[in-house]
């Protein structure tokens, strides 16, 4: 089980790792609303692969589940769950707690 | 201590290959139908159908777990069918394209994952000159090797920025169960067409893909070639 506050926190956190490593500081000031990618996105496709794939390791270190979260599911929806951070954290609950 | 995945090691070029990495000092995960037999504390067999995508994403993920992460991944399982293009049952077709093709690409995706977070790696594809000389009653089995080729391109302008190189390594004819239902007519004539006309031993097989794996200079998205293919 994972809470929104909980998922939130792991994308907020990974994202402030992510500012540094990416030369990005403007990462370091996002919130629910922050656009990831797409139109006046903060990551480009590189950085969008790098935060997905330490999300889903960050998400087996902390609550014991293998997920994927870019998968046919994700791909498929008209508001893609990588458009915003709140989509993105929404998207992180609605996957852990499926499994 | 460095860790390999490698593919097809239950027999022929993929056993070689898992036994001379060992001798290098590297930590083997050797992924095939059937367990290898091999036998070295640094070998760990794991029996998994690779067109079966759920089982390599679980596997590789484990092993990812259960290590300080993977440094190498070596596409090598493959399959061969030879027959004449009209005569070659769609069903053959398929087949090899899941092997050859749908195999690897699951398996560098599963890996390229975990190498993505480390921020480097190796993958290698093992690819065939059959490719480049469009080899006559190889269509099936040329078009799914293609398919892998046109992968390793792809994926080494993807992952180049996350620090991981992909290469892939064409190899002539070997003397394993891949070629013996190739005659030996057409074996002699296609070593006389790479300039090996000896043919390519297991051993030589095996010190060109580590030669390659030791090159700090290896350009990432090249195709490289035992023997001559222009």
């Amino acid at each position: 089980m994972i809470t929104r506050k909980q998922s939130l926190d792991l994308v907020l956190q990974r994202l402030g790792s992510l500012a540094l490593e990416l030369g990005k500081p403007a990462l370091l000031n996002v919130d629910e609303s922050t656009h990831l990618f797409g139109d006046a996105a903060h990551l480009d496709s590189i950085g969008l692969v790098t935060l997905i794939a330490d999300l889903e390791q960050d998400i087996f270190n902390q609550f014991g589940k293998r997920v994927t979260l870019a998968d046919e599911k994700a791909m498929s929806r008209l508001t893609s769950p990588f458009r915003r951070v709140g989509l993105l954290a929404d998207y992180i609950v609605e996957v852990v707690n499926a499994k | 201590m460095s860790q390999a995945i490698l593919t097809g090691t239950s027999r022929g070029l993929g056993r070689a290959l898992a036994l001379k990495l060992l001798e290098c000092g590297w930590t083997v995960h050797g992924l095939a139908r059937e367990n290898s037999d091999i036998n070295h504390p640094r070998f760990h067999s794991h029996a998994i159908d690779i067109t079966h995508e759920p089982s390599v994403q679980s596997t590789i993920a484990k092993i990812g777990q259960s290590s300080q992460g993977i440094d190498l991944l070596i596409n090598n399982a493959g399959s061969a069918s030879m027959n004449a293009l009209l005569l070659t049952p769609g069903s053959v077709a398929e087949s090899l394209m899941r092997t050859n093709y749908l195999g690897a690409f699951y398996c560098l995706q599963a890996v390229g994952k975990s190498m993505v977070r480390q921020r480097k790696g190796l993958i290698i594809n093992i690819t065939t000159v059959a490719v480049p000389l469009a080899l006559a009653g190889e269509a099936a089995y040329v078009a799914s090797k293609a398919a892998l080729d046109a992968l390793t391109k792809v994926a080494a302008t993807e992952l180049l920025p996350h620090g991981i190189k992909v290469v892939g390594l064409g190899l002539g004819p070997i003397d394993t169960r891949l070629t013996r239902a190739v005659s030996q007519n057409k074996l002699a004539e296609i070593n006389q067409r790479i300039k090996r006309p000896q043919g390519t031993t297991l051993d030589e097989a095996t010190a060109f893909i580590s030669e390659k794996i030791n090159d700090p200079q290896l350009a990432s998205g090249q195709i490289y070639y035992l023997g001559q293919v222009t």
